[in-house]
């Protein structure tokens, strides 16, 4: 329980100046675009209201929604699943390497390359081996030549050539998260661990993992947002092509409101990302709260 | 927080010898890690010295011909590269300072103040935290419109204030929360009013979490254009992200010169990570000392 | 417990005190940066009564030549910067931004009325939204004054012209052409370029039996594809007009001579005659193909002569073909027709007279740079100059000499259905060039979607 009991100003002091820029820029925003989802508008000339008219063609006859809706919760999980592996490397960087800070800023830096770079970069890997692909070459010299692939142009397999590179990209930033949530744990609880017997993996698996529960938390937060507005490396890769096989929420929003300038059919898959935000906040906080009332 | 005390020390496993081999599969696993994770840096450097030509055609192995230095000298003359960058850092930076100042308050009143709508105020960051910024586009241009804020570096800084505030309420309230209610009990007997607890005594110990939020914003500020390229119209006010795009014609791209100009425009932000990672980390750890 | 006392009083003013110094240097600095902006911001405003001749007044040209490295955005700044001087109270400012972003940029201006003075727009359907706005202001006085008009090519600004009024002035006008590598076609032993479609496609399997690369196109971007689609589409409808027929409810998408264009799309793709991972080059890393030597035909709106004429590789080697007739159907003399992006004037202009002041200005000087810098190639202004003799290439006298042959012809898809419909019909196309579909499924999905977008 909070114990600190203060005036109302101070409440205010403190809350106010935060909650106000934030209300104007973020929320009131979000409102106006719940409205506009109610209205068929180009954008520019002139609007009609239509009621839920936007979401029922969504819903049901937009063939491109519910993919992009699923592209974008695996999206999501296979972000998700990067996270043990984050953790392990943070554990192993912690526990054995003396310097672990050149390592941990390394891994970190594919996050700050521009997107531009990004894109380039991984295309020269996934190109058809004549386009001088690096993967289908070093694929064909290995002797796997059948295991080649259209990487970014195969309806079935470009969607999970996007996962990976988004996996590649944001594993060292989920490495420095677990990294610095490792750091806080307090030592003497690892030494009194050690006389209790456990040590090694051992005590990560009885200490660093339910201490570090609040840590999956953010983790967990960061890569579902990374997940949601992943919008800037498929439209550099793929622009969700072919056809619509690499469509996610963001891109078919993109399409929607600034390409076929239908504002109105926009805004409403903003407002079914805005619930999809709501749920997922949810429930992964409720998740979170029932394990860190279990470890704490 | 008496258990803090000895969080300097890192949990290190004394020399176990008999594990070399898992030790060796350690090291061959970091070293490969360090290789796909640095290796882009590589290879943006020898892509800024390419030509067009041989940047589209895609090997991935093959070295420039003849090194381009020009795309370098495109990228400092004709990306206005020290504008730009002074923009970026100005704004990057007085972004980080509003974010951290007014979500620590904001925090420390959600984790810590007794009344009633704490958890209120928390569930209305927590509902705008996935929002991308993309999908607020209009109804800001329209806000700024008539605030006059257009084409000036308020209708950046503002906006990216709000927008990385819900994550950082998040992680900080997460953190403070976690912070014994003893010292705020003993504080109090010790005469000390809302704002010392606040300045002295919990500020301090969260910088750990305060620079995860500046890592956080940095990584989300830096790169961002479609808000900048909306709201600023100007030539002096606009930020690296312009000067990237600005080699992307209609009907032609300079590659040479964007990977030119992302090198130096990566360049003083990777020196300055590396410069600082070892204080950062120290900071950290001393944050948590002084509770 | 914890009743306020004054300590926290005054730890809670500093507190505040903070925030607003903080929040002042801030505004304080931003002042620092902007104080041009908002001295300009000043004037602007009061400058909406009467501007007086040596007032200071900034026109925003928003533009989509940022690249430094480009001839046209240095041909921009030398026109821009000569009218500065000659005219010390007008300061134009230069928003150069990418075909993308200025897209993306405008449509959110032009939804919250904030139009800049000069804009970037699109011809016919992609400009009319914006002018049955009223966004646009008409330029037909500013034309007629003293003869911009006439350096115009004969029918180009119909395209700009809603109800008898001028809204834009465009910048090019190009039509789509097959490049070809005359070096790539002697080595697999075609002596003459095709003349028909069905020729075309042989010559594909020829080339590809050599092992050499048949065409090369970007299809990331998914509107090269719709061009050269359209192309076949002009042809096996026996002439333009197909996409206006179906506006006007007189065909549909389901119409023979469609599911016939796309049949003929997709013998060619199925001949083998794209690059493989076609839908993952963008429009650059396609054409490079062609530039580089790799690729043997290249179909493109005739603005891509500049780029291929300045290549290395390819020099001197390049020649022309116009698009072939298919299935004996349609005309080769009729071409898809690209008139350029254009430059309109916001109706709400602070500076209305000196805007349209200074575009006349631009526009009058802009062939003459244009020629200069080698870009005059596709331009919708008459040129006068002698091409051989400024040192343009064969191959671009040659394209030259392909517009005199002009007898009209389409414009591309998005320029002449609605933007929803556009979206489908890319998406559509692009689909055909990863695998091969139903053509009458193909010609289905266009019309579904264009009754979803009616």
């Amino acid at each position: 329980m909070n114990v600190l009991k203060v005036s109302k100003l101070t409440i205010a002091l403190f809350v106010l100046p935060c909650l106000l820029l934030y209300v104007c820029l973020v929320f009131v925003p979000i409102i106006v675009s719940l409205y506009t989802s109610l209205i068929d508008w180009n954008g520019i000339g002139e609007s009609k209201f239509i009621g839920l008219e936007n979401f029922k063609d969504l819903l049901f006859h937009d063939k491109v929604f519910w993919p992009a809706v699923r592209h974008t919760l695996m999206f999501a999980v296979f972000s998700m699943l990067e996270i043990p592996i984050a953790l392990f490397v943070a554990i192993l960087l912690s526990r054995f390497v003396k310097k672990p800070n050149f390592l941990v800023s390394s891994y970190f830096m594919p996050v700050i390359l521009s997107v531009v770079i990004i894109g380039q970069l991984w295309k020269t890997i996934y190109n058809p081996a004549s386009m001088g692909g690096m993967l289908n070459q070093v694929l064909e010299w290995v002797g796997l030549g059948s295991l080649q692939q259209q990487w970014l142009t195969d309806p079935d397999i470009a969607m999970y050539s996007l996962y990976f590179v988004a996996l590649w990209q944001y594993l060292g930033y989920h490495t420095l998260i677990q990294f610095t949530g490792i750091q806080n744990i307090p030592s003497d609880i690892y030494e009194a661990a050690k006389i209790d017997g456990a040590e090694g993996l051992k005590a990560d698996w009885h200490i660093t993992l339910p201490m570090n529960v609040p840590i999956f938390k953010i983790s967990i937060v960061l890569a579902f947002i990374g997940s949601l507005q992943s919008f800037d490396m498929i439209m550099v890769m793929t622009g969700g092509g072919p056809g619509n096989a690499t469509d996610v929420i963001a891109t078919h929003m993109y399409r929607m409101s600034i390409l076929s300038m239908k504002y109105g059919y926009g805004s409403a898959i903003a407002a079914i990302l805005v619930v999809v935000c709501l749920v997922a906040t949810v429930v992964i906080n409720y998740g979170f709260n029932r394990l860190e009332r279990k470890y704490t | 927080m008496s258990q803090s005390t000895h969080t300097a020390v890192l949990p290190s496993i004394k020399p176990q010898r008999k594990f070399s081999i898992g030790k060796t599969l350690m090291w061959v696993l970091l070293a490969i890690l360090l290789v796909t994770q640095l290796y882009p840096l590589l290879w943006l450097a020898i892509y800024s010295l390419k030509t067009n030509e041989e940047i589209l055609s895609g090997q991935f192995f093959a070295l420039p011909h003849v090194p381009q230095w020009s795309n370098y000298s495109a990228a400092m003359e004709s990306g206005n590269y020290v504008k730009y960058l002074f923009n970026s850092l100005k704004v990057t930076l007085i972004t980080m300072v509003g974010v951290l100042f007014l979500s620590s308050l904001v925090s420390f009143a959600i984790s810590r103040f007794k009344w009633k709508y704490g958890q209120a105020v928390m569930v209305i960051f927590l509902i705008g935290m996935m929002i991308p910024m993309q999908a607020t586009l209009l109804p800001l241009m329209i806000i700024f419109k008539n605030l006059d804020f257009l084409n000036t570096h308020k209708a950046l800084i503002f906006p990216y204030i709000a927008f990385q505030t819900p994550i950082a309420v998040f992680i900080l309230s997460g953190f403070m929360k976690s912070i014994p209610h003893e010292i705020e009990e003993s504080a109090i007997v010790d005469g000390a009013g809302v704002f010392r607890i606040f300045w002295n005594i919990v500020l301090p110990v969260s910088v750990p979490p305060m620079v995860t939020v500046c890592i956080l914003t940095f990584i989300n500020i830096w790169n961002e254009y479609i808000l900048a390229a909306t709201f600023i119209s100007s030539e002096r006010l606009k930020t690296l992200p312009f000067g990237v795009y600005s080699f992307v014609s209609q009907y032609s791209v300079n590659y040479g010169a964007i990977g030119a100009f992302l090198v130096l425009g990566a360049l003083p932000v990777i020196v300055i990570y590396f410069l600082l990672a070892d204080k950062i980390t120290k900071g950290m750890v001393a944050g948590a000392v002084k509770g | 417990m914890a009743k306020m006392n004054m300590k926290s009083i005054l730890g809670l003013v500093l507190t505040g005190s903070l925030a607003i110094s903080l929040t002042a240097c801030g505004s304080n600095s931003n002042n620092g940066g902007n104080s041009e902006a908002s001295n300009n911001a000043g004037a602007t405003n009061a400058a909406t009564e009467k501007p007086a001749s040596n007032e200071k007044i900034t026109i925003t040209f928003q533009n989509i030549y940022p690249d430094p490295t480009d001839p046209k955005h240095n041909m921009m700044k030398k026109i821009v910067d000569q009218y500065q001087s000659e005219h010390p109270n007008v300061k134009i400012e230069l928003d150069s931004l990418n075909t993308d972003q200025q897209k993306q940029k405008l449509k959110t201006q032009a939804a919250s009325k904030e139009v800049p003075d000069i804009t970037i727009v699109n011809p016919a359907a992609q400009m009319q939204p914006y002018v049955d706005a009223g966004l646009f202001a008409p330029l037909n006085d500013m034309v007629e004054q003293n003869g911009l008009k006439d350096t115009f090519q004969d029918g180009v600004l119909d395209f700009y012209t809603f109800d008898n009024n001028l809204y834009a002035l465009p910048d090019g006008n190009n039509i789509g052409v097959v490049y070809y590598n005359k070096e790539l076609f002697e080595q697999a032993g075609i002596t003459k370029t095709p003349e028909t479609f069905e020729e075309m496609v042989e010559d594909v399997k020829t080339l590809k039996a050599k092992g050499i690369q048949p065409m090369a196109i970007g299809e990331k971007d998914t509107w090269t594809g719709s061009f050269l689609f359209m192309n076949v589409l002009l042809r096996t409808n026996g002439g333009p007009g197909f996409l206006s027929d179906v506006v006007a409810g007189k065909k549909t998408f389901e119409d023979p001579a469609f599911v016939e264009a796309v049949d003929a799309m997709q013998n060619l793709i199925q001949a083998g005659a794209f690059q493989e991972g076609v839908t993952s080059f963008d429009y650059n890393a396609g054409e490079n193909l062609f530039k580089t030597g790799k690729a043997a035909m290249y179909y493109m709106g005739s603005w891509a002569t500049g780029g291929i004429e300045t290549s290395e590789a390819v020099k001197g080697k390049v020649g022309v073909f116009k698009f072939p007739t298919v299935n004996g159907k349609g005309d080769a003399n009729q071409f898809m027709l690209a008139p350029g992006s254009a430059f309109a004037i916001s109706a709400d202009s602070k500076h209305l007279q000196e805007t349209k002041d200074f575009l006349n200005y631009f526009m009058l000087n802009f062939p003459k740079e244009a020629f200069a810098v080698k870009g005059a190639v596709g331009l919708a202004q008459k040129v006068d100059g002698d091409f051989k003799a400024a040192g343009y290439s064969d191959m671009a006298i040659n394209v030259l000499d392909l517009f005199k042959e002009v007898k009209g012809g389409d414009l591309a898809f998005d320029n002449t259905m609605n933007p929803g419909t556009a979206q489908g019909h890319l998406t559509s196309i692009q689909n055909i060039f990863v695998q091969k579909k139903d053509s009458a499924e193909v010609a289905k999905e266009h019309q579904t979607a264009y009754e979803s977008n009616k």
